[in-house]
Formats: structure tokens, sequence, C-alpha cells
């Protein structure tokens, strides 16, 4: 068993967007959204020479309280327990959109074609894992901000980073997502996760049942109240069609652990 | 293992970083990569993946590759690992050629130009036709106007050397090269000062200025990776630039230098290293010509005098001269991109080349670096003599640095106008795109009304292209077999590299390698282009048997020759055979053998434009469905507080004038960016609507520029620009 992880030295991205180019070109990701991002600080000019931004890159953080899963009424968003990795089986997924809102970074964009969410998979459906290269965007990235690797692995980068460094986790406000991008420290900005948006009346089954059983519940009983969703979400949002910088909603205090 | 935010400490920073970089370094170059499919995975695409070593070509840094090929096409771009000069990474552009090759507005089929010049009526021939009729021409404007009538700009590909070649034997002088845009005055200054150009040792420097170059943002490999891993090993970074740039954000100064001051600024430092004593005695009396001379240029120039001229307070000057002096010989002024900026650029690099000679960095580590053995060598072949030919190029004398080889775009371009000293009717360009990275595109387009003809080879309808008579369609870099290649950088690399065709040359595009072997035999001398792709590699690589093998298995072939100390037992190559602080030869032609500082002309209330780049966008290669997604159009960087004084909003669209052009684009205020300076992004609005993404869309610097140029080399001096920047009314 495998668990995924990513950590990011932010403070030696220099904003090329190579990740961002790579991570496109890898999983066919259509014009207008991304995977992958960087976020940067304002710089303040009242600091004069000592002017500063930092830029620092994210994506789909693999959480371990992945609030995308509890909000799938389908079981179509799930995290596998083999690799860690949150996937979402496209066969199962009847659109209603719901773990979209409920990321709080923003890290999904429904995929206008296929329609149905997109993410960051670590690369793990275009192959990459399984042939031993790192994804897209640890591979192509000049200064190495982004390194990967298995936290089961004790001998890892990932795990030896952990063990050797202060890390913080970015996570929203309300709900911990123990995400499994970890930052080196002094990261910024940390405030960017919104607020989760829980859909209610999924929440306390959600949370209950695990994925297979969500199958089963998400085909049945949940069938006639998900075709709905997928009608609803159809049309297209303003939301919905933006990456991830602008579909989110106004950014919320964090939280590090 | 995950705790609370804190600062981090350095050493874990350092091991931190180190780790990252053994990540880096230890990913495997795979062969037959296969998808593999997943329960909850899209259904992986059929046919087996195969990897082939290439070299980028999206810009002149040439990082190595490995294209991912599946059912005959190029499916992803992934950096060869053990390519030392890229360090094992590829960037946005890089990355984005996948969208080059694949490019919907490729150049096809050769055409020939039907309608006016520019009108866009083109009429698709065979090659048999195009080759026929561009011999035919070159042949009736040698006939008329002797060889040298034939003006040929072959670009800076791998192939370009071929296109030399038959320039030469076909008997023309007048051959320029991109660089006459571009670094020209950086070569000179250090040829003068130094005898050569240097290579920045930025990994093991431990104090480096950057003044006007970018790394972190152009990117130049291996500097811009190295810069990163020279910080985390502590070295210091001052950035001076108009501009808050990416270099800037991440340094650990920035100075918003007032332009065209930087020299003050330069001398300044010299003032205070000579004056301090802070300078290594012994050295300077092996190594340096003309300190004494300098020591007396330099007493008036003191960082009081500079803080005035150059907006940096004398105390910042002082301090950093003596950090910069302390960290000698481990630290640098880098030597620098960008330095097509002002008239007198060679001068002003000399200043920073002076810098560099006080620091006691020359051949060594953390230093400026000579040139490495590589071991390439050029084919030999004959130069015949043409009887009445002229005894020069065209641009000849007009500059008193001119560098002979590479010319001067600007003085040819004014001289081919003027018709003197004679006359120039023909044009062989080989992807590259005066008209979108020259100054002065109206100019370009006046130099076009005086020639007979004009042949294009290139992938993309270029604007130089949609004017051009004939066009020859080139494949992409994926599509082809090229030379060796020897590559210089740092101490990272002296390296030999070639390309394998990675797929089938698409459409009916041809190289150039063939172009000149055919246009050859129609010409009359076909033993200049007897040889194959293989032969032609196995003579460069004669001298380094071990090359190929090598190539062939990694991608690349490292030369393990000397890296510092090369001129350890030998002498420089300058008059004086040290280190010219006084350049003598100037001296001689009345030229000023220090660099003597001149104030910046008064702006008027103009503003001062400057060039730059971003890491997404290369001159004029912006026409890529990739790369446009991260910024549509230019903007006019503004800051605003000469803008709100002036009732301009940000956002609104705006006329920009210059003395030679009149442009318009959307405002974008910034306070990065020095009151009286203003920047846009090259690469847009291009006049070619075979270029659709850029076609009409935001607007062409190369348009607005002035064309001005160093008075030494002849290169362009973009940053003399001046411009208004109006509401656009109505
Ligand atoms: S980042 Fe968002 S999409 Fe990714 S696992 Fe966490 S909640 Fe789900
Ligand atoms: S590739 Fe690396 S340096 Fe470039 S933007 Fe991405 S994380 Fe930052
Ligand atoms: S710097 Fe980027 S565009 Fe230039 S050769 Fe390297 S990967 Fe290609």
């Amino acid at each position: 068993m495998k668990k995924y992880a990513m950590v990011v030295d932010s403070s030696v991205c220099i904003d090329c967007k190579g990740c961002m180019v790579s991570c496109k070109v890898q999983n066919n990701v259509p014009r207008g959204y991304w995977r992958n991002w960087i976020k940067q600080t304002t710089p303040d000019f009242s600091l004069g020479k000592l002017t500063r931004t930092h830029f620092q890159p994210g994506g789909c953080m693999q959480c371990d309280v992945p609030t995308c899963v509890q909000a799938c009424p389908s079981g179509a968003t799930f995290k596998d327990q083999e690799t860690g990795i949150v996937h979402v089986n496209e066969s199962l997924c009847i659109g209603c959109g719901k773990c979209v809102r409920a990321c709080p970074y923003g890290a999904r964009f429904r995929h206008p074609e296929k329609r149905v969410p997109d993410k960051c998979d670590f690369c793990f459906s275009a192959g990459r894992l399984a042939q031993g290269i790192p994804p897209a965007c640890v591979d192509t990235c000049p200064t190495k901000a982004r390194v990967f690797g298995d936290l089961n692995d004790p001998d890892s980068e990932v795990s030896r980073l952990l063990r050797d460094n202060h890390t913080v986790r970015v996570t929203s406000a309300n709900i911990d997502t123990q995400p499994n991008i970890f930052y080196l420290a002094a990261t910024e900005p940390a405030n960017w996760p919104g607020d989760v948006e829980f859909p209610q009346s999924f929440s306390v089954m959600a949370s209950l049942v695990n994925p297979l059983v969500k199958v089963a519940v998400g085909l049945s009983a949940l069938g006639v109240a998900g075709m709905w969703a997928k009608q609803a979400f159809a049309p297209d949002s303003e939301d919905d069609e933006q990456g991830p910088e602008a579909s989110h909603p106004e950014p919320t205090v964090s939280k590090q652990d | 293992m995950d705790e609370t935010m804190k600062t981090l400490s350095r050493r874990n920073f350092l091991k931190a970083s180190a780790a990252a970089m053994t990540t880096a370094a230890g990913v495997p170059a795979l062969k037959g990569l296969v998808s593999t499919g997943h329960a909850a995975a899209p259904a992986p695409q059929a046919g087996p993946i195969t990897d082939h070593f290439t070299a980028c070509d999206m810009c002149f840094n040439r990082c190595g590759m490995i294209a991912r090929v599946q059912n005959g096409r190029v499916i992803k771009l992934d950096p060869n690992p053990k390519f030392l000069k890229s360090r094992g990474m590829l960037c946005a552009r890089g990355n984005a050629a996948t969208a080059h090759i694949y490019d919907p507005d490729r150049l096809k089929h050769p055409l020939l130009r039907k309608g006016a010049r520019g009108e866009g009526k083109w009429q698709r021939i065979t090659w048999d036709q195009a080759l026929d009729h561009a011999a035919e021409q070159f042949e009736r404007i040698a006939e008329k106007y002797t060889r040298c009538g034939v003006m040929f700009s072959p670009g800076s590909d791998m192939q370009s050397q071929f296109l030399i070649r038959f320039a030469e034997v076909f008997g023309s002088y007048n051959i320029t090269s991109h660089e006459t845009l571009c670094l020209l005055s950086l070569h000179r200054a250090y040829l003068d000062t130094f005898g050569e150009t240097p290579y920045p040792d930025v990994l093991y420097s431990k104090y480096i200025i950057i003044s006007g170059a970018n790394p972190y943002e152009a990117i130049i490999t291996p500097d811009t990776i190295d810069l990163m891993e020279a910080r985390k090993n502590g070295c210091k970074l001052v950035v001076l630039d108009p501009r808050y740039t990416k270099t800037a954000a991440l340094a650990d100064e920035w100075y918003a230098i007032r332009p065209h001051t930087d020299m003050a600024f330069f001398l300044a430092l010299a003032h205070v290293i000579i004056h301090e004593g802070l300078y290594d005695q012994q050295y300077a009396e092996e190594m340096l010509f003309g300190l004494d001379e300098l020591r007396a240029h330099v007493r008036k120039y003191t960082p009081e005098w500079a803080a005035g001229e150059t907006g940096i307070p004398a105390d910042d000057i002082r301090r950093i001269a003596r950090e910069l002096a302390a960290a000698a010989p481990t630290s640098m002024v880098y030597t620098g991109r960008r330095t097509s900026d002002y008239e007198d650029s060679t001068q002003i690099r000399r200043s920073m080349a002076i810098v560099n000679a006080l620091l006691a960095n020359w051949d060594r580590p953390g230093g400026i670096l000579a040139a490495r053995e590589v071991g390439v060598r050029a084919p030999y072949f004959d130069i015949p003599w043409y009887d009445d030919n002229p005894d020069d190029r065209i641009d000849y004398g007009m500059a008193p640095g001119l560098i002979h080889h590479e010319g001067s775009y600007k003085l040819m371009r004014d001289a081919i106008i003027k018709g003197e000293p004679y006359p120039i009717r023909g044009w062989f360009t080989f992807k590259t795109n005066f008209m979108q990275t020259a100054a002065n595109r109206n100019k370009t387009i006046e130099m076009l009304d005086h020639l007979d003809f004009i042949v294009n080879a290139d992938i993309a309808m270029t604007d130089t292209a949609w004017y051009s008579d004939l066009l020859l369609p080139s494949p992409s870099f994926l599509e082809r077999n090229d030379p060796v290649s020897a590559l210089q950088g740092s101490s990272a690399c002296a390296c030999a590299i070639w390309r394998d065709a990675v797929v089938p040359a698409m459409y009916e595009s041809r190289d150039m390698l063939w172009i000149c072997t055919e246009l050859s035999k129609r010409l009359g001398f076909p033993e200049t282009f007897d040889f194959d792709i293989h032969q032609y590699r196995e003579w460069q690589l004669a001298g380094i048997p071990e090359a190929a093998q090598a190539i062939k298995e990694d991608g690349v072939y490292y030369n393990p020759s000397k890296v510092y100390g090369i001129y350890a037992d030998s002498p420089l190559r300058t008059q004086a055979q040290k280190i010219e602080l006084f350049n003598q030869r100037y001296a001689n032609m009345g030229l000023d053998p220090m660099p003597v500082y001149k104030p910046p002309r008064p702006t008027e209330g103009k503003f001062r434009m400057v060039v730059g780049r971003t890491a997404f966008f290369t001159h004029s290669n912006t026409n890529n469905a990739l790369l446009i997604e991260f910024e549509e159009e230019n903007t006019l960087w503004i800051h605003p507080e000469p803008a709100t004084r002036m009732g301009l909003r940000d956002g609104e669209r705006v006329f920009v004038t210059s003395d030679v052009a009149q442009v318009e684009l959307a405002l974008k205020f910034f306070e990065g960016i020095e009151k009286e300076t203003v920047y846009m992004a090259t690469g847009f609005g291009a006049l070619s609507p075979g270029q659709r993404l850029v076609h009409n869309r935001g607007a062409s610097i190369a348009e607005v520029l002035e064309d001005h140029a160093d008075y030494i080399t002849g290169n362009m001096a973009m940053h003399e620009t001046l411009v208004t920047v109006s509401r656009k009314v109505g």
C-alpha cells in the first residue's frame, strides 16, 4: 500500500508555469481549465528594495478527509486505498457537481465535454506512476519546487523531507481536510481555501458509509435525486466554467495544524 | 510531522533543498512507456509509447528533451534528466512544443505570392517549381547586382550552418543573424576586456548583481536553475531593473533603477572598490591593464554622485560594493542578456566587465568563465572568389566595433533603403522574424520595398513570411535530423548534441540541408552539398569519436575538458594580453578607452519603453494555443501615479506613440515599474492573419520601438525609445 504525497518548497518556485503546461499536455486538460496552479502574494511596494513576491504551487491535495468524497452521492469520487489518490470514476458520476462545490481548494472543475469532474490524480491515469516516472509537473519543474513520493516508504524523498523539516498544511476553516500536499514552512499565501460547501442531506450518510456502499446507494436510492441534479448541473453555470483561480468563493481564514 | 507554520531554519532549508535536487537527478529515463489502465480512469489510448531523445527548439537554449510518441504522434515532451545544461527541466514553452508542431497555422506547401506583398494572395506550387524559381531569382540578382546583392538571415537554428555555408559559397558577405538584435554589445564589451565572451558560473557564486537581465523569468539554462541552487547555498542576489520582474520579486534586494543609468552604478562600484583598496593587489599587478588610468577615471564617480543619477541611495551603493568585494573572487556582475538597450550599450557592458575584472573572478569558480573545449568541428569548405563582388559587407565601416560575421541588421536596413554603398535586392531568411523582433517594423517594410525577391523558410506564417515572395515550409525540430551542435554554459557543461527526427516530417516540409542541396545543384556548385547528415556529423565529431555513442545513449555528450584556469598558462587574447580596463584599441580609434557616463536624454514628459521576456513567450513564438492562455494579449504596464495624473484609468485602451509609430493597447496599472518607464510584452499585434492567436491582438512592440543603435557595434538599442501615452478618443 502506498500513500502518495507531494512536498512543495514554495520558496524556490519562480512562477514559470512549466508545471501547468506539462500537466495540461499530459492530461489533455481543455482550454481555460487547469489541474494545478501557482498562487502568489500581492507585493507590497512600500517595502522598496525589500519588496518580494512568494509563489505557491498547488493542485488537488488528495485529502485524508476528502470533502469531495463525502459530498459525492454516487460514489464516483473515491479515495483509493492502494495509493491514497482521490479519483473520479467517470462511469459512476451522475454529474451533480456537489464535489466541485465541496472542495475548499477549488481543485475540481467540470470537464466541459465529458461533463464530469476533473482534477489532479498525480498523473496516475496518464500512466506515469506505473512507469516509475514522477507526475508531469514534478518532472518538468526547473527548481524542483514540487517533490513527489510515497509517505509509507520511510526512504522516500517526501518522507525524509517531512521528517527533517517543519511543514504546514493549508486547509479550510470549517473542516480540516488533512491534505497530502505539504508545504515547507513559510509558504504563502495560506488564506485561500474557502469554506467547504457541504450538502447537508448527504453529509451524515456520506461520512458514515464506505465508498462501496455509496456506489450502491448512488445507483439506487439516490438515483432519482442524482439524475435531477445532473440536469441542474448541465447548463453552464458561471462558477463552474472557470479554473480554480476564479471558481472559488472569497478566501476565508485558514487553519494550519 | 506537520507542524504549525514556523520560520524554517536555514539548516533545514538547505537539507530540504538538497534532498529535492537529489530526487530530480535520480529520475530514470525510460524506454517503452506503456499507458496503464485503472478501474476509474478513462480508457487508455491504444498503441505503445516510445521515447526519443531530442533537444528543445522553442528558444535558443536547447534543453534536453525526451519525446514520447504514440501512434505516430508526439503526445508529451519531458525533460532529459541526464542533460546537465538544462538540469533536467523543461520550461512552459518547451512543454508547449506539442502545440507548436501540431499548430493548424503551420505552413504546409511551398507558396508563391500572387497579389501585392502583404496582401495574402498565394499560389500553391511544387517544390521543383519553388526551387527553380528561387535559383533563377538569385542568379538574376547576382548578375545584375553582384552576389552580395542577396542578404541572408540564417536564424539561430541547428540547421542555420547549412544556410551560412550556402550563402558563403553563393558569394554573399551579407549575412546577418539574430544576435544583431540581442547580445552583440555584450560580446564586444567582453571581447575588448577579457578577449572572449564569458559564461557566468552562477552555481558556485556567493554574490550576484543582475542589471537588466531577468533569468528567473526569461529563462536561460543553466543559469536560471543554478541561480536558485546557489541561493540555497547562501548566495546573495541584488537586482537592478526599472521593472519588477520575477527575478526582482525573488531577489534579496531590488532597485527600480532609473533607466539608462546602470553605468553610473557600476562606475561607482569601481570607485569604491578601487579607492577603498578592496581589490586583490597582487592579482591586479599580474592581470589588470590600466588600473591607474581607471583609478583616475572613476575618481569623480562617487556613490553620492551615482545616487543622484540612478535613484539608488549612496549608502546602498557603497555597501553593495563592499559586500561584492568581500565575496570576491566568488562574486560577479551577471554578464547578462537584454544588452540591446542603449546607444552606448557596449560601454555600459564594459563598465560591468570592469567591475568583474576588479573582483578577480575571471576563469575562477563562482566567477565568469572562458569557453570550454567541446571538440565539435566545423567541416571545411572552399569559399570561392567572385571578381565583381564589392570589397566588403554592406555595413562595413559603419560601426567601429562591428562584429564581422554578424553585421548589424539596423545598419544594413538603412543601407539597403539608401541603396548605398551598393544595392541589395534579394533576401533569404530562415526561421527568423525580423518584422517582429527588430525595432521599427515600418522601416523593415520600407526595406522590403527595395527588394526584388524575398524567400522565407519557416514553420509558420510569421509577419516576415507574410511579406515574402516565396515560402518554403520547414519541418519542426521534432521532424528532422540535425547536425551536431556544441553547447556551453556555466560550469555545467561543454556538451554536444544532435537531433534525430522523432516523427516524420509533416506536410511537404523540407529541412534546410535538403533545400541547400537542391539549390546548390541548380546554381552550379553541387559539390558544396554532396554529403548526407550522417556523413556531416561524422566530420563534425572526428575529433571526439566517443561522442556519437554517448549522444545515442543519453541524448548528450559531455567533454570532460578543463573548467577553471583555462588561461592559467596562456596570455589573454587582448592587445595587452591582460584584462584591459583601459582599452588601447578604443583609444586609437578615437573611442573612449574607459566607459564615460552620459546621462540619459531627458524624457520630456514622455515615457521610456523597455523590453523584456516572460517565462512563457519567446520573441515571436506567441502564436501557441497552450501558451496564449497565460496572457491573451499584451498590455502597457504603467505606474499608477503618472497615469492617474494624466487622467488615465487602469484597463482603458490607449495610444502609445513614438517617433516611428502609434499603437493601441490596454493599460495595466502596476506599482512595480519605475515612474518614467513603460513596458509591453513582445510577440503580439502580428500583421499576419496566418498567426491567428496574435493577429491584430494587443500591439506589436517591434512597431513602436525606435531604431537606435549602439554606436560601437551597431546592435539595436531598443531602450532609447520614448513614447507618449494618450487616451484613445472615440
Ligand atoms: S483537494 Fe479537493 S478535490 Fe482534492 S481530495 Fe481534497 S477535497 Fe477532494
Ligand atoms: S514548474 Fe516549478 S518553478 Fe515553475 S511554476 Fe511550477 S512549481 Fe514553480
Ligand atoms: S528554456 Fe524552455 S523553450 Fe528554451 S530550450 Fe529550454 S525548455 Fe525549450
